[in-house]
């Protein structure tokens, strides 16, 4: 044996890249963790699309992948990504939350919403109010929002995604009214806020504060919460109030590239993204009362979700950008109507 | 915290007695729905003042784990980022002694008050994983960049230092300075070195059980202490340490700390800076040291091989602690033509009794009842007692030394004792008797009596 290597030493070294080659092999088969940084309602909609891409991705690659989640205001989960939080992927409430980690973290590149399918918003869903049962205070539309003793329910829009909707669906009802204008939208929402008594940071908790400490006559809320909170506590309980107009949410979702790419995870990160995006992750969705983009399971899926006239943040705010800054920013106008309450 | 039924009922009920009596029906339901919501009004209000507290602790929770850290204490002023990853402390220690050389009739020593020892330390860590250390010396009128390094903490088994530190030999050198217990270290640590530059790996095993230092040094002479290599021969320095019952926590049966350190390396002196080593009296008086007039004939050099070891042990059960060392320094020495190998050794066993009851330690102990005079709170009172000898070869006389004016043996005793006010807080007196073998003209130099009192201040 010793002269035989003496000789030649290719059995050896074809011993050792065989031998290399099955521990890259096994490398391969590491498993992986991905974290998910998300908003405040999505928990139960990515325990499920977390199971099944695992078992998916498994069944593909024999890989074994964990995702582990992040939930929070959205406008807070963008912050700590910024801040180093190291997502893989973000699917937060709104595209102004991922322009930010674009622009201020430089963790993505600013096209990110167009490397995905539907400006990488794989579902969408609107604004609606909760309701307790019999809906005592007789609520039907925005305007009875602000009538004296009713209490509403409505996260913070500073740090919620969520809430930046409600606000911009009430000032858009408004605008809508007959002889509407900037200055009648503006005196409507001050006087809803006038009304909320307590402003959580993200949407689940002020669905807590509505559905669990039994604060409040009206929630605003995700459809898909609000969904969920009567399918989770009854209809007994609560119901739904379809307003006479909403605002069509657009959650996207986007790889954190310098992350992923860091970890060696990019390619993972961008299949668990597009398995949203697949018929069964689709499904997952509707399933957790998110509006499916795909035609044939938002048919399967419309008697859940009443029926609305939604507009979009671009037709009567002019985008994200200029919504932000307007109403939201530090100085905005959700900070003086707040501070005048 | 919404109210129960019965609860309700009670509540309404109770408002209802306090209506007038004998009103129409229709009245009484008008009354009882009013009340009614009152309650529901009442009862809201209620729910949302206990959320807005949940939030605001939530806030309270969020902000403290989000927010850096500042804090002002015991361990001196300290910055610390919310994820801990960045530290920097500000602190120091002072000390102001007190020296007196008693029945000195020829007048060896001088009575004197002395700022010992004045550090500021600027410490910290940046990146989790890096450490640094800054600490000048304004002590005995002369300001001195004392230690500074950096560190990378690795591993538990692993860390690499890189400055100018305390090179891993002498047991009680390598304790702090503001934990001795007595004024000034005993002799074996005149027989290694104080502080030098250089590079050091070290690490623990097992918890702790197992520590090892090993480095590379400029070297320096005994008691030395350098910033600069005057020669390119280097010294190595090594050092393995057992804490065999540190796993065991408060159930240990006595805290025990064992071990052996040494170094070896070359020096090569010159007539202007001959790299000898000197010995030291209790008192800080120098007691032996080599030949030196300026010419080659009459100085003695450094030369060669210069190594150390010193096996070296701690022991504390209760409030009695023991350390003990045994240092044997060995130098390579030449004068003109002439070369020689000397061996310089010293030993001490240290006692010490907290009478107040504080557990002993080789680390800071801080009193069970701090100062406090209006509470009746005096601190703790420690006593501590030593016996101690140092030497040099028979070799060393008279070719590379003087008899008449270097001693070869010092032999003393000491008593002392401590009051600790607070961690690191304390004022020592001590005094020590030691006699000389040689060191005169005229058979041995006279004994010396030295009592040294310390004000010692940590922060």
């Amino acid at each position: 044996m010793k002269d035989a290597l003496a000789r030649s030493p290719a059995p050896l070294l074809l011993t050792l890249a065989g031998g290399l080659l099955a521990a890259s092999a096994v490398g391969a088969q590491k498993p992986v963790t991905l974290l998910n940084v998300s908003y405040d309602p999505t928990r139960e909609l990515y325990q499920d699309v977390n199971q099944a891409f695992a078992a998916q991705w498994k069944a593909k690659t024999g890989q074994t992948v964990t995702v582990r989640m992040s939930h929070g205001g959205s406008g807070k989960q963008a912050r700590s990504v910024i801040d180093g939080l190291e997502a893989d992927v973000v699917t937060l409430a709104l595209a102004y939350d991922i322009d930010e980690i674009a622009a201020r973290g430089g963790l993505l590149p600013a096209n990110w919403q167009s490397r995905l399918p539907q400006n990488s918003t794989p579902y969408t869903s609107t604004i609606v109010l909760l309701v307790r049962k019999g809906n005592p205070k007789r609520i039907r539309d925005w305007g009875d929002l602000i009538r004296p003793g009713v209490s509403v329910i409505s996260a913070n829009p500073k740090t919620s995604g969520g809430a930046r909707w409600n606000y911009l669906a009430a000032w858009a009802w408004a605008l809508r009214q007959p002889g509407g204008d900037e200055a009648k939208a503006r005196a409507f929402v001050t006087s809803l806020y006038k009304n909320v008594p307590v402003l959580d940071a993200g949407a689940r908790g002020s669905t807590t504060t509505f559905v669990e400490r039994g604060i409040g006559d009206v929630l605003i809320a995700w459809e898909n919460e609000a969904l969920l909170a009567i399918r989770e506590l009854g209809p007994d309980k609560f119901e739904i109030v379809a307003p006479s107009l909403s605002i069509l949410a657009e959650p996207p979702v986007a790889v954190v590239d310098r992350v992923a790419k860091k970890r060696g995870t990019a390619a993972m990160a961008q299949a668990y993204l597009e398995f949203l995006y697949t018929p069964e992750g689709q499904e997952l969705a509707a399933k957790n009362y998110y509006r499916p983009r795909n035609t044939a399971v938002a048919a399967k899926y419309a008697s859940q979700f009443p029926k609305l006239t939604l507009i979009t943040i671009d037709q009567v705010f002019g985008g994200w950008a200029k919504a932000q800054r307007t109403h939201f920013a530090d100085g905005g106008v959700f900070d003086q109507i707040y501070a005048s309450r | 915290m919404s109210l129960p039924s019965a609860g309700r009922a009670v509540l309404v009920l109770a408002l209802l007695l306090g209506a007038p009596r004998g009103a129409p029906a229709q009245q009484d339901s008008t009354t009882r729905d009013s009340l009614s919501a009152r309650v529901d009004a009442l009862e809201q209000r209620l729910r949302v003042l206990t959320r807005l507290r949940e939030l605001e602790a939530d806030s309270a929770r969020e902000a403290a784990r989000t927010r850096p850290g500042v804090a002002a204490g015991a361990d001196g002023f300290v910055l610390r980022s919310a994820d801990g990853r960045w530290r920097l402390r500000v602190g120091g220690y002072f000390q102001a002694d007190g020296r007196f050389y008693l029945h000195d009739s020829l007048a060896l020593g001088i009575n004197s008050l002395i700022i010992r020892r004045a550090r500021p330390i600027v410490e910290g860590t940046v990146f989790q994983y890096f450490d640094f250390r800054i600490m000048p010396d304004f002590g005995n009128g002369q300001p001195t960049i004392y230690e500074a390094y950096l560190e990378a903490r690795l591993l538990p088994a692993l860390a690499i230092r890189a400055g100018k530190y305390k090179p891993p030999i002498g047991l009680e050198r390598l304790q702090s300075v503001t934990d001795v217990r007595f004024i000034e270290r005993g002799f074996p640590t005149n027989l290694v070195p104080n502080r030098d530059v250089g590079f050091q790996a070290s690490g623990e095993f097992g918890g702790g059980v197992l520590a090892y230092a090993v480095g590379v040094f400029n070297g320096v002479p005994d008691l030395g202490f350098g910033d600069v290599d005057a020669s390119d021969a280097k010294e190595v320095a090594g050092r393995l340490f057992a804490v065999p019952f540190i796993r065991r926590g408060r159930h240990a049966p006595f805290d025990l700390g064992v071990g052996v350190a040494g170094s070896i390396g070359n020096e090569r002196g010159t007539v202007a800076a001959p790299g000898t080593s000197a010995l030291r009296t209790p008192g800080q008086l120098t007691a032996f040291r080599y030949r030196s007039n300026g010419t080659v004939a009459g100085t003695t050099i450094e030369d060669g091989r210069r190594s150390r070891i010193e096996p070296q042990a701690y022991l504390y059960r209760g409030s009695f602690g023991l350390l003990a060392q045994y240092t044997v320094s060995r130098h390579t020495v030449r004068r003109d033509s002439a070369i020689a190998k000397i061996r310089h050794s010293g030993w001490q066993v240290a006692a010490s009794l907290f009478l107040t009851g504080e557990k002993a330690s080789f680390r800071s102990v801080t009193p069970k009842k701090l100062f406090d005079p209006r509470a009746g709170h005096w601190g703790a009172l420690e006593i501590a007692a030593r016996v101690q000898e140092t030497s040099v070869a028979d070799a060393a006389f008279p070719v590379f030394a003087d008899p008449g004016a270097s001693v070869q043996r010092i032999r003393a005793w000491g008593i002392g004792a401590n009051w600790h006010l607070a961690r690191g807080v304390k004022l020592m007196v001590d005094y020590e008797r030691a006699t000389f073998l040689k060191g005169a003209t005229a058979g041995n130099r006279p004994p010396e009596q030295f009592l040294a009192t310390r004000l010692q201040t940590v922060f």
